[in-house]
């Protein structure tokens, strides 16, 4: 417990297998090993969940299927027929974000997602990925995309650039939003449970709720930000599957 | 794999998953109840902290653009200033836009 007074300390890397490949650290660190926990739990979760396809769904298959309807739906509303072939990576995508959410909520264990190395490798390959699949589906007429119709040409001058900027923030925005709700809800966390413990018996009761009512909003939390990386995800994937604005 | 094989399997399953549905007769109901499902106060959170996030990621990209192409092209404060107020107004459109999908009836835009 004397360890773990800095309220940042959680989220501190530390080197569990120390590895080193040609000079570059590759150790298996905490946040390696709670990703590990995160994908194993998924595929336990998917796979005894289906393995018997019981007409009436048992917990677990309810709960698999809960979350592949949910994702389906997200894509259909979102993207349309057209978004189909898009389903394995953002069902990937929304489980492991939201899993790795939650994991953060057991005590002693790792945010993954607190770190924005992780969650922007996260939006760099949505970015990549979509605007390969513009290109591919569209050619050079994607960059149609940057030209707003209807404008004067003067004007283009000044709106192309707007138009390539607000493109290329969309990871930084997809990621910043992720890692930011999670470093700062952890962080209040720890800070209130640390007052609960320098008050005493006697005024460390207040803090003590609070910090029970937080719990709830963070793991409300936690399943919002995989919800929202995985809409806006399918948001972009639209932009580029359709075309249009 | 090619791009050929997974289309027509792909159709196939669209096929099946229609069928199914009309046997069971849910076929599209859930789009009314999702369109309100935006307006709890949990998502309108999720919402404002989004375009809070939007604004000053506008900005931090606009000016660190700036400043890359400053550094590439010898000019170095005056791109980063004109990227600095470009990146604060994509920012805002990112944040229109935003907003703009949010009243639309189904979260299309035009």
């Amino acid at each position: 417990m004397a360890e773990a007074h800095n309220p940042l300390e959680q989220f501190q890397i530390k080197r569990l297998v120390p590895m080193d490949v040609a000079g570059v650290d590759v150790s298996f660190t905490n946040s390696a090993l709670w990703m590990v926990i995160a994908i194993a739990l998924i595929t336990a979760l998917m796979l005894y969940g289906m393995r018997r396809q019981a007409l009436v769904p048992g917990r677990v298959q309810s709960a698999a299927e809960m979350a592949y309807e949910f994702v389906a739906n997200m894509l259909e509303d979102n993207v349309g027929h057209g978004g189909k072939p898009y389903f394995p990576f953002i069902f990937s995508l929304f489980m492991f974000i939201l899993f790795a959410n939650l994991l953060g909520m057991v005590p002693y264990s790792f945010t993954t997602t607190s770190h924005i190395v992780v969650t922007f490798a996260f939006a760099i390959v949505v970015f990549i990925g979509v605007t390969i699949i513009g290109f591919a589906l569209h050619g050079m007429h994607y960059l149609r995309l940057f030209v707003p119709s209807g404008v004067p040409w003067p004007f283009l001058f000044l709106l192309v650039p707007i138009e390539l900027l607000s493109y290329l923030i969309r990871p930084v925005s997809l990621s910043v939003r992720l890692f930011a709700n999670m470093l700062a809800g952890h962080t209040m966390l720890k800070v209130f449970a640390g007052f609960v413990i320098s008050l005493g018996a006697l005024l460390g009761w207040a803090p003590l709720a609070f910090v029970a009512a937080l719990t709830g909003l963070e793991i409300l939390i936690a399943f919002l930000q995989a919800y929202v990386f995985a809409v806006l995800s399918c948001i972009y994937l639209n932009d580029a599957v359709h075309m249009h604005h | 794999m090619t791009a050929e094989p997974p289309s027509p399997s792909l159709k196939d399953l669209e096929a099946r998953l229609g069928r199914l549905r009309e046997r069971a007769g849910l076929e599209k109901e859930g789009k009314e109840e999702r369109g309100g499902a935006e307006a709890t106060p949990a998502s309108a959170m999720g919402l404002a902290f989004r375009a809070g996030v939007e604004l000053a990621a506008g900005l931090a990209v606009g000016g660190a653009l700036g400043w890359f192409l400053d550094g590439w092209l010898g000019t170095r404060p005056f791109l980063m200033l004109l990227f600095f107020a470009l990146g604060a107004a994509a920012g805002m459109l990112n944040v229109y836009r935003l907003v703009r999908a949010m009243n639309a009836p189904d979260g299309k835009t035009d």
